[in-house]
């Protein structure tokens, strides 16, 4: 996965006209990981949030931050930089485990509803990597495929144009397969907008208004999934599939 | 003390008897005739040494103790003879209720290992002719014949209970107040309530303590004077609407009963003097049940217009007050929520409030004090509802206005009182959550985490990505599938059309073979007869050459014996003439580049290569 970030700096790279600023962005990181070495953590957040501000991102920073606000002990912004980064790098074991850490901190203990288990498999393959490792690796085999396609055609060796058929044929089809993984988390990040509540103890709504009978209590940290938006009140779903609203004010985007 | 005299007797009795004859007796003896609620004995007397004593089932007669068992044994020395006798006596003490005739059936005992039954006993029970003079009346039948029974004065009217209602007809959970009042003309002891009245469908209170002492105070009733004392004064709260009825109460008490004994000698002075007031002011202790009338309670259902929900049942006048102790605290800190109910009527009946609190409050069982004033007039006091609640989340919650209903007895409606609305600020506690999350650990204990913690930052790998810039979707990334996409179809019909035109060339070239050939055969005939022996070898050699290599579509660098040879067997040339034809080219080879005289064969060769040719020809045709 790694070997494929080439890939990303080949953007930036690509992107010439950021590539200065975000040199000075990195010093930032620098100043900030050394901050949250030494124990300063509100330094280390204020210059992990200069980054973020400045317009960048990256999964390791917001991994980082996470970790900053884990140890001031606020967890619901530890816990939304933590999704934040997954959302970027699905995969990364480090982001889970942090994740779990930091969720075991807050009150909510809702008990997840279980997914079907092709569906689970498939969001495994998915969450392997992340979106643009998987349309890297989606590139290079479909090159790579096309290549052995021409070897196939060109060569006068049987060894060789065997080779280089089922090889292209494999890895044609594994492009496409990652193209599908690539689409599908891309398609997700895209689509499917959940939240985290940063309201200390707030009573979730049975419809987006205040005299609405209270459904349930939920607490600062919890990740809500937003389905519907009305009129500064978001329609929520939790983990175990109550559904319900809370204003918008209680909540943050991940 | 009549029993005793009976039991020597027949001590004696069988004492005597038993010098007689030694037989076994066991035999019952009890009074014939009985009078209701009269305490008579019923004594088994066995005159021999018995064992396991089996009583009578009685049936219709109240058991009150027994069987009392007794020996007595007696020696005796007559003339020197000695003679032992041994009694058993087994004693009970009965009681009948109920007019009529019962049959004691047979008990039985073990005498020397036999079983020995007693006789049977009929008793016959009558109606008690004088209430008042039970029991000691009639023990003046065993005395002597001399003296006549007494004869008790007093009547049914001497001493009786009632009960009054404070209300009869009291709306379900209004109290009324029931009184039980004993009535007398005669100095009474001793009262001794045997059944109290059961209040079902009632809730009770006891207004009057046990040890209270009596009040006496005097009633005219029908021209008599009664000394009246309230006995039992007990508030009462229907439960439920429609006829209620309370059982009488019963109670024993003890009638001193002046009793006139009529002595007569037969002298009118003496009978006058003994019978005069003074000397005869014997009083008899006359036992007595008493039985109150039974109470009919008609109650009223409270009315269904305008209940609230919330009523629970508490009729009369209340007031409510509410509060909490603080409004600021932190988490883990416990706040007191006192809610106070006074006034008065059923107020013990009020158990619960309905009082919801914030789901992040850790909330207890209500301690509920009672603070009740019983007192003739009825039951007033105050109910003490502590709430302690215990905040685990900070946060501003609002415990909500709660209600308390009951139907006012004086405005005759319904009332709901209501609480005031409690906002509670809660801020974390300096105690950090650590004090209240309990981690639930695994039972099992294979590694023992001493902490836990998240993993370190990421230090040196940190990639900036300008925000929302994504290499999949992005315009580089379809260029990279769609460029080398297009390069490959572009290569794909470069490929096809050379692979086209290379077709066509071999084509061609098997076409024009023979053509050639015979255009180079030609070629070295001329050579033949101008006698260029060379060229006329290279003309042949290429002829032969050329022809396999344009018929077989080998290129000229993979021509070969070997190559030639297997391409002739690919196209299932005959062998023989494969050996032909490959002898033929060995034969020009050789020739070629043999030394000396070459024209002596050039003639053969030129007539083998094209007889090999033509035959080739015909064979793959």
């Amino acid at each position: 996965m790694s070997r494929l970030k080439p890939y990303a700096i080949l953007l930036i790279m690509l992107l010439a006209t950021l590539t200065g600023y975000a040199s000075g962005q990195r010093d930032n990181v620098f100043k900030a990981n050394k901050a949250y070495s030494d124990g300063a953590y509100s330094t280390a957040v204020e210059f992990y949030k200069k980054v973020v501000d400045a317009g960048f991102e990256s999964p390791e920073l917001f991994y980082n931050l996470g970790n900053a606000y884990f140890k001031l002990n606020d967890y619901a912004n530890a816990i939304l930089w933590y999704e934040r980064a997954k959302r970027i790098d699905p995969g990364n074991e480090d982001i889970d485990f942090n994740l779990n850490v930091a969720n075991t901190k807050i009150s909510d203990k809702i008990e997840p509803l279980p997914e079907m288990f092709y569906k689970r498999w498939f969001n495994g393959l998915v969450r392997l990597f992340s979106v643009d490792t998987w349309a890297a690796m989606c590139i290079v085999m479909f090159i790579t495929g096309l290549l052995c396609g021409v070897l196939y055609l060109a060569s006068h060796v049987l060894v060789l144009r065997k080779i280089g058929f089922w090889l292209g044929l494999g890895l044609l089809f594994f492009s496409v397969i990652s193209l599908i993984f690539a689409w599908s988390g891309y398609s997700f990040t895209k689509t499917t907008s959940e939240a985290i509540v940063f309201a200390p103890t707030i009573t979730v709504k049975s419809s987006p208004d205040e005299k609405s009978t209270d459904l349930f209590v939920v607490h600062e940290g919890t990740k809500v999934r937003l389905m519907d938006n009305i009129s500064g009140w978001y329609e929520i779903r939790i983990a175990n599939g109550s559904v319900g609203w809370l204003p918008a004010t209680s909540l943050e985007k991940i | 003390m009549s029993n005793r005299i009976i039991l020597s007797l027949v001590a004696i009795l069988i004492c005597t008897a038993n010098l007689t004859a030694q037989d076994v007796q066991f035999s019952a003896q009890s009074k014939a005739v009985v009078a209701v609620g009269e305490t008579f004995t019923l004594i088994y007397t066995l005159n021999a040494q018995g064992s396991n004593f089996r009583g009578p089932n009685i049936q219709g007669i109240d058991m009150l103790s027994g069987p009392n068992t007794s020996t007595s044994s007696s020696i005796r020395m007559i003339n020197g003879s000695t003679s032992m006798s041994i009694t058993y006596t087994y004693t009970y003490l009965l009681q009948a209720n109920h007019e009529g005739t019962y049959n004691i059936p047979a008990a039985a005992v073990t005498v020397n290992g036999k079983q020995v039954n007693s006789n049977t006993l009929s008793i016959k029970v009558i109606k008690n002719p004088n209430a008042a003079a039970q029991g000691q009346a009639n023990t003046g039948q065993n005395r002597g014949s001399g003296s006549s029974g007494g004869a008790v004065t007093g009547s049914s009217n001497d001493v009786y209970v009632k009960a009054f209602a404070s209300n009869s007809s009291p709306l379900q959970g209004e109290g009324i107040v029931i009184t039980y009042k004993i009535f007398t003309k005669v100095p009474i002891a001793q009262i001794n309530i045997s059944k109290l009245s059961s209040f079902s469908g009632f809730w009770s209170q006891n207004l009057m303590k046990e040890n209270d002492k009596l009040q006496q105070t005097t009633q005219i009733i029908d021209g008599e004077q009664y000394v009246v004392a309230d006995i039992r004064k007990i508030a009462l709260f229907p439960l439920k609407s429609g006829r209620l009825v309370i059982d009488p109460l019963e109670l024993a008490c003890v009638a001193q009963v002046r009793r006139q004994t009529k002595t007569r000698t037969g002298d009118p002075f003496f009978d006058d003097f003994f019978n005069d007031s003074f000397f005869n002011s014997g009083v008899a202790n006359v036992e007595k049940t008493l039985k109150s009338n039974p109470v009919i309670i008609s109650v009223r259902p409270l009315p269904e217009e305008g209940k609230p929900a919330d009523f629970s049942g508490a009729v009369g006048s209340f007031t409510m007050h509410s509060e909490v102790d603080k409004t600021r605290l932190k988490t883990n800190e416990a706040v007191t929520l006192k809610n106070t109910i006074s006034g008065k009527g059923n107020i013990q009946l009020i158990d619960k409030l309905n009082l919801t609190f914030p789901p992040d409050f850790e909330s207890y069982d209500p301690k509920v004090t009672s603070d009740i004033q019983t007192t003739a007039a009825g039951i007033s006091g105050n109910q003490v509802f502590e709430y302690l609640l215990i905040p685990r989340k900070p946060g501003k919650f609002t415990i909500k206005p709660y209600t308390f209903s009951y139907y006012d007895l004086d405005k005759r409606r319904y009332v709901t009182l209501t609480s005031p609305e409690f906002t509670l600020e809660v801020e974390k506690g300096t105690g950090e959550s650590g004090a209240v999350m309990t981690y639930a650990g695994a039972n099992k204990e294979d590694i023992k985490y001493i902490g836990s913690d998240i993993r370190h930052i990421k230090d040196n790998e940190v990639n900036l990505i300008p925000a929302g810039s994504r290499f999949f979707a992005s315009l580089v990334f379809w260029l990279l599938l769609i460029i080398p996409m297009l390069l490959f179809l572009v290569f794909l019909v470069l490929w096809r059309k050379l692979a086209a035109r290379r077709s066509d060339t071999v084509l061609m070239k098997n076409l024009k073979a023979t053509k050639i050939a015979r255009k180079r055969l030609q070629k070295a005939d001329e050579f033949l007869k101008s006698g260029k022996q060379n060229d006329f070898y290279i003309a042949i050699s290429q002829a032969l050459w050329g022809y396999l290599s344009d018929k077989f579509g080998i290129p000229l660098s993979e021509l070969s014996i070997d190559s030639v040879h297997e391409a002739l067997v690919q196209k299932n040339v005959n062998e023989s003439i494969i050996g032909q034809f490959m002898e033929t080219l060995n034969n020009t080879e050789f020739a070629r580049f043999a030394p000396g005289e070459k024209s002596v064969n050039m003639e053969r060769i030129y007539n083998e290569a094209l007889e090999i040719i033509s035959k080739i020809e015909r064979e793959l045709r």
